[in-house]
């Protein structure tokens, strides 16, 4: 028999008992409805655990530590039974010869006691976190600049987003010589302190001239120095500090610019002379501000960012007795793709480095919603296996009703194997349609629960209920495969369901027609 | 139909005559010199029932030569029914076999037997037995379907032999939308569309009005004669009995007569 003939027989039988036919599909309307949409709840929890994850941080990038060196959460299991674990320029170079790793740098910090001024002395800051990258993978990094470009020469460095919030005006009275960094409300307005620490809520567009850094780190040069040794260190420490806050003491009762300018611009002076002799002191322009990322390290927000050759000259220079560096304590791996986090940081881990990533919370988040998914799932497949018991009873008795003609067409020379093909395929069919239509289906009670957990229909809400976006939190995701499952899945319900009335079917003699029964 | 002597059928119902064809009892006499088509040699089925077992069958021995329209005759529960069952494999016999067209039909496997009757076999039923949800077209083409003829080539056939049973304006009505005789029609169109060697009809004029009857008698042995087919009809109806060339009496499961019926009389 033809394929086509089969399946026109099973089409016209299916359409004989249409109610039958359409009572039975709706079971399995319903039985695949109920799976894709619980499933599709489990994927819009794991999507927004995913989201979370990102604001968290970058998943990709993977910090590595020399051994014994990372103490936070979660032992390193590596025994560093190697002796090839020095976290040099070497370990960096074969950290980038792993498939799927896309760069890795070393990150240096800088463990001295500094001092930044800026427009000749008048604005000081005394703290401040001097970080080193290299910078050729500061993008790979995922470091992300508001303006500017990255450093190409020595003397150029990265500034944070506040860096020159961390400055006060040596110039203005105490009071009002340092300004305050607004905070973001998330509303749109922004939380603004006046230097005597008055704040208050105003709109982003309301900000005055007093919530403004006193200078431009791009147009301004900064002067770091470096503090070093006992003795000199701590006393150009103390007489810079004496030296400003005389300065400042003598401001508070004067309201002279010049008088005050003087006097403390000396005071300055001196402090940084005191500590110059050793070559302490580097002038440094940015050529590009930071975007803050608390991921990266205060460097991004109130400190600088250099290329880790710069860092390693200014410290031979202004530190004679400090040994040349050649190993870092910390590095950073960029993996291309966050399925493959898990094997470059295994791989780094038996190199005889400790590593830490999001890797891990990621799995946990990840196991966590495959459960809540399963869960669901299987919730959902209850009723798919009420169906599954709806489309047995359904072919069973179409079997029975059909008794005679199955075996008039097996006395017409009709094969078994035709017989049976057409049995599971009016089953089959059934899953497939009972499938098609649920998927239509649960598509849209899956964009009706998104526009009910967005709270409102608009044009733009039911384009991200659909496909999603930047920001979005869906509550109910349906992943293209997860349509392909529940069609595959339903029609193999029907066929296994098909499969015990067509083996009834096919055993009904031929002699049963032959019978002269009425 | 020439071939049918008008004074051998009464078109009137009348009651069956029970004894009035039965002839000497004793082994199937050789008929023409045609070659055999069907030959059943010393067959037996039984059947179990409940504790003892009930011989249905015993000692069949029967040639049917190509081209003959044989008609078993017998009363109810006299085993014609049997018989056909075991001729047309649908039973297995207990002993002895049944040989169709040199093929042992009593050992062929299921795909084997449905790939026989295919090619071989027709079937009239008495109860017409007509697929109901195909139409008139359809029931006909569908031994030609189970052969994989393809639908346009196979409907213009079963077109064809529609018309010629005379049920050319009725073509797509479905089985319930026709009468007994024109639903026994498209039988007989369904078992004669794919020319087969052998049909069996089993009580073929069973349901039927005596005017009916004639008809299709008339049609199955018309049928039969214009391709030289062999016709096995069972019936307890003498009447019907005059049709075949040869009628061979079966009681309580043994041949008891097989008389030759004499067409150039």
């Amino acid at each position: 028999m033809r394929f086509t003939d089969i399946l026109h027989l099973c089409s016209q039988n299916l359409f004989r008992r249409k109610s039958r036919t359409i009572l039975t599909v709706l079971g399995v309307i319903v039985g695949c409805c109920s799976i894709v949409t619980m499933v599709s709840i489990g994927s819009g929890i794991n999507e927004m655990n995913e989201q979370s994850l990102k604001q968290m941080g970058d998943l990709t990038i993977i910090n590595v530590y020399k051994q014994g060196n990372y103490d936070g959460f979660g032992a390193s299991n590596s025994t560093g039974g190697q002796t090839d674990n020095k976290l040099d320029d070497k370990a960096i170079e074969s950290f980038k010869q792993i498939p799927g790793v896309e760069g890795a740098t070393a990150q240096m910090s800088l463990n001295y006691t500094i001092t930044m001024t800026a427009d000749n002395g008048r604005y000081i800051a005394t703290y401040g976190d001097v970080q080193a990258i290299d910078m050729s993978q500061l993008e790979n990094m995922g470091y992300k600049l508001t303006e500017g470009a990255a450093p190409t020469k020595s003397g150029e460095i990265l500034a944070g987003q506040y860096l020159a919030y961390q400055f006060y005006d040596k110039f203005r009275p105490e009071g009002s010589n340092v300004r305050y960094q607004p905070q973001d409300a998330g509303d749109g307005t922004y939380w603004t302190c006046d230097s005597t620490g008055n704040c208050s809520q105003v709109p982003a567009d309301q900000l005055g001239e007093e919530s403004k850094p006193f200078f431009n780190p791009m147009n301004t040069e900064i002067t770091l120095t470096i503090q070093t040794g006992d003795s000199s260190g701590g006393g150009s420490a103390g007489g810079s500090g004496g030296g400003v806050m005389m300065g400042v003491g003598g401001m508070s009762g004067s309201t002279d610019m010049g008088g005050t300018g003087s006097g403390s611009g000396s005071g300055t002076g001196s402090g940084s002379a005191g500590a110059n002799g050793s070559g302490n002191t580097f002038k440094l322009r940015a050529t590009g501000v930071l975007k803050e990322d608390y991921n990266k390290g205060s460097a991004t927000s109130s400190g600088v960012l250099m290329d880790i050759s710069q860092l390693k000259d200014m410290i031979a220079k202004a530190d004679k007795s400090a040994a040349k560096t050649t190993t870092y304590e910390q590095a950073l791996v960029k993996v291309s793709d966050i399925t493959q986090v898990s094997d470059v940081e295994q791989q780094i881990k038996d190199m005889g480095f400790s590593t830490s990533s999001y890797e891990e919370i990621r799995k946990q988040m990840e196991e966590q919603s495959r459960g809540i998914q399963m869960a669901l799932g299987g919730i959902g497949a209850v009723s798919l296996l009420v169906a599954a018991i709806g489309i047995t009873n359904t072919m069973v008795m179409s079997v029975t009703e059909r008794t005679r003609e199955i075996g008039i067409m097996k006395a017409l020379g009709c094969y078994v194997r035709d017989i049976r093909i057409m049995f599971l395929g009016e089953a089959g069919f059934i899953g497939l349609l009972g499938g098609v239509i649920g998927c239509l289906l649960s598509a849209v009670i899956s964009i009706g629960i998104n526009l009910v957990y967005m709270g409102g229909v608009s044009g733009e809400n039911i384009w991200h209920a659909i496909v999603g976006g930047e920001n979005v939190t869906r509550l109910s995701v349906i992943p293209w495969w997860l349509f392909v499952f529940a069609i595959l899945f339903s029609t193999a319900i029907g066929l296994v369901s098909g499969f015990q009335p067509a083996n009834k079917a096919v055993k009904i003699p031929a002699l049963d027609a032959i019978k002269n029964q009425q | 139909m020439a071939i049918i002597k008008g004074e051998s059928v009464s078109r009137a119902g009348r009651p069956v005559g029970l004894a009035r064809s039965i002839g000497p009892a004793g082994p199937a006499r050789p008929t023409k010199s045609a070659r055999p088509m069907i030959e059943v040699k010393n067959l037996r089925k039984e059947y179990p029932v409940v504790d003892e077992t009930v011989v249905a069958l015993e000692r069949i021995n029967l040639t049917i030569p190509k081209g003959q329209i044989c008609c078993i005759y017998g009363e109810s529960g006299s085993g014609k029914s049997t018989l056909l069952n075991q001729l047309a494999g649908m039973e297995k016999p207990t002993r002895g076999g049944v040989r169709i067209g040199g093929v042992v039909v009593s050992e062929l496997d299921e795909r084997e037997l449905a790939a026989f009757r295919q090619r071989h076999l027709g079937f009239v039923f008495q109860s017409y037995n007509l697929l109901p949800n195909l139409n008139a077209i359809e029931n006909v083409a569908m031994p030609l379907m189970f052969r994989g003829v393809p639908k346009a080539k196979r409907e213009a056939i079963a077109r064809g032999i529609l018309k010629r049973v005379g049920l050319g304006r009725r073509m797509t009505h479905y089985p319930t939308q026709m009468s007994g005789g024109q639903q026994q029609r498209v039988g007989i169109a369904r078992a004669f569309v794919a020319k087969p060697q052998v049909v069996f009809a089993d009580e073929p004029t069973g349901n039927l009005d005596s005017r009916t009857k004639v008809d299709v008698m008339e049609m199955i042995v018309g049928f039969a004669r214009e391709l030289d087919q062999t016709i096995v009809l069972v019936t307890h109806d003498d009447n019907m009995a005059q049709y075949a060339d040869r009628i061979v009496t079966l009681l309580d499961g043994r041949i008891v007569g097989d008389k030759l019926i004499d067409r150039a009389a």
